[in-house]
């Protein structure tokens, strides 16, 4: 594995569903380090994305490497390389924290999963939840629980499909704050997001997706100098994304 | 050679799971109760009829009589499994159906599906550890069952059971494992497979419908010697030479009528079962050797059928678009 490959790097990276296109070819270089904010409306292919990024999808066409891992040819390897926490998850209600997070722990085949699993529960305040089943969990428990288990194995790259859906401001701060730790831990963080303002406060680069198509991606420095600092994102956003989308 | 530990590490995790399962827990239960209410009833007239053969042998021998002046009677208490064998066609087929249905909404409905998948593992890892697990916990349940019928038959008929009796029981049980977790399967695989997991169950209702209630119930019904209790030429008294003579005059008929029941897999499962145990007549008291010579076909009918279901399930590939957000 290469460290001076890109954490994540597409080329012409395509799905279609027949005559439908739901990712038009897609040319994307995040660097190691960043925390890269994907924008889009309702349906514009974030998720398709980050599913064809994660192997669950196989694309049409174009090629993809994730953590210097070939998307094609060496998933086992990119798996490995990679931490996924999709919308909505809500995990396995019958069991307690430590046993999800146990669970996929050996799932990723991780040699000190025992001792991780408490170093990971540590990280993110929720040891006292340990022993708790999750049915009994609030929304934001259940995202950070989820986070967990997407942390535990100790990957380069972390997909967040909308990490903050659903979460009041105080569980939106706070995973701001886990995701700005990890950061600093070298982790590149791939995140799938409506906040612009989170993006802001964030986000050391952007991309907004329209209809399947990247309309645009820089650095957030290239953004505030360009549009200036206060509501940037929203005026970039505006202007790149047509009203009948804003407004839906 | 590839690393398979993430095949017992997601049964064991379905196995955990599935005893915190109140529904599952609560329906082995009622399987458990439908198969030891037919079995005590039966043990009980057992039981009199022994009691009975024993007190008229006290009263021979009391008055100073031989005991060849009344025939010794032959008890075997595995006959008395039919019902159990039957709850489990019926009640565990319907059973088994729900729990593949639940092994694969759970993984579906909270998006665990995709988690599992994005670990480095493969798809047909996951898709074995699920068909084990399923496998697993019909063993367990059945083991469960079987144990208890066996302690019932030995303290409630009167006359015990011994190693070969037990050995029938534990064939019998292998054969119920297969047979379930075939079902299983078939709720699994139409569970993941179909865009929405009700629809997959409510095919699979229908499959059950008419694999394990009309298919084998067409056959008894267009066969003859059912119509009447005890069978027809039994009734009529038809020697053995006229009633061979008599059937070779409704040889297609009776092609037909066979060729619906073995389309069934609990017909394959019911004949091997019932002869292993000696509820057929025909095979009471029997040496396994002969029964297995006679029921084979039977046999690996149902090995077959499971182990084709099970390779369906491994071979066809997880759709992306079963990992919804909401289902």
């Amino acid at each position: 594995m290469q460290t001076d490959t890109p954490a994540v790097s597409t080329r012409g990276l395509t799905l279609s569903y027949g005559d439908f296109t739901a990712l038009q070819p897609l040319d994307l270089d995040i660097g190691r380090g960043e925390i890269f904010g994907f924008l889009g409306h309702n349906g514009a292919g974030k998720t398709t994305t980050i599913r064809l990024l994660t192997t669950l999808m196989e694309p049409s066409g174009g090629t993809a490497s994730v953590a210097g891992c070939d998307l094609a040819h060496n998933r086992i390897a990119l798996r490995r390389a990679i931490g996924y926490l999709p919308e909505n998850v809500r995990l396995y209600d019958t069991l307690t924290t430590r046993e999800n997070l146990r669970f996929f722990a050996a799932l990723s085949r991780i040699e000190d999963a025992r001792d991780r699993v408490e170093e990971v529960m540590e990280f993110l305040g929720i040891t006292d939840l340990a022993d708790r089943r999750i049915a009994t969990f609030s929304k934001g428990m259940r995202q950070r629980v989820g986070l967990a288990q997407a942390i535990v194995h100790r990957p380069q790259v972390l997909f967040l499909d909308e990490p903050t859906s659903g979460l009041d401001p105080m569980g939106v701060r706070q995973l701001r704050e886990v995701l700005e730790r990890l950061n600093g831990q070298g982790m590149t963080i791939f995140m799938n997001t409506h906040l612009l303002s989170e993006v802001a406060r964030s986000c050391s680069s952007i991309g907004v997706l329209s209809h399947g198509q990247l309309v645009f991606h820089d650095t957030i420095e290239t953004v505030n100098a360009r549009y200036g600092s206060e509501e940037a994102l929203e005026e970039l956003y505006l202007s790149v994304v047509p009203d009948r989308e804003v407004a839906a | 050679m590839p690393d398979l530990s993430a095949i017992p590490t997601i049964a064991l995790k379905d196995a955990r799971i599935a005893l915190r399962d109140r529904f599952l827990l609560a329906a082995t239960l009622a399987l458990v109760a439908a198969a030891l209410i037919s079995l005590i009833t039966g043990t009980v007239a057992m039981r009199t009829d022994v009691a009975t053969y024993m007190a008229a042998k006290q009263q021979l021998l009391a008055l100073g009589k031989s005991l060849g002046s009344i025939a010794a009677p032959e008890f075997y208490p595995l006959k008395l499994m039919r019902g159990t064998i039957e709850q489990i066609e019926i009640m565990g087929a319907v059973i088994a159906l729900i729990a593949g249905y639940r092994a694969a909404v759970e993984e579906r409905g909270r998006q665990t599906l995709a988690l599992i998948l994005t670990r480095p593992l493969s798809n047909w890892q996951f898709l074995a550890a699920k068909l084990l697990g399923g496998a697993g916990l019909m063993a367990t349940a059945l083991a469960f069952v079987f144990a208890l019928c066996a302690v019932v038959l030995a303290l409630g008929s009167g006359i015990g059971i011994g190693a070969n009796d037990l050995l029938r029981l534990a064939i019998t049980w292998g054969a119920s494992t297969l047979y379930l977790s075939a079902i299983f399967a078939v709720g699994f695989g139409l569970s993941l497979w179909l865009k929405s997991p009700a629809s997959g169950l409510l095919y699979a209702f229908a499959l059950w419908l008419l694999v394990v209630l009309v298919a084998p119930q067409i056959g008894d019904t267009m066969d003859p010697d059912n119509q009447v209790a005890g069978g027809v030429f039994a009734q009529l008294s038809i020697p053995k030479a006229e009633q061979t003579r008599i059937k070779q005059g409704f040889a297609t008929y009776e092609t037909i009528r066979n060729g619906i029941e073995v389309s069934s897999v609990t017909k394959h499962y019911e004949r091997f079962t019932f002869a292993v145990l000696g509820i057929k007549d025909i095979y009471t008291g029997k040496a396994l050797g002969p029964i297995w010579a006679d029921k084979k076909g039977d046999a690996w009918f149902l090995i077959l059928f499971t182990l084709g279901l099970g390779g369906l399930v491994l071979l066809r590939p997880i759709r992306a678009d079963r990992l919804t957000k909401e289902t």
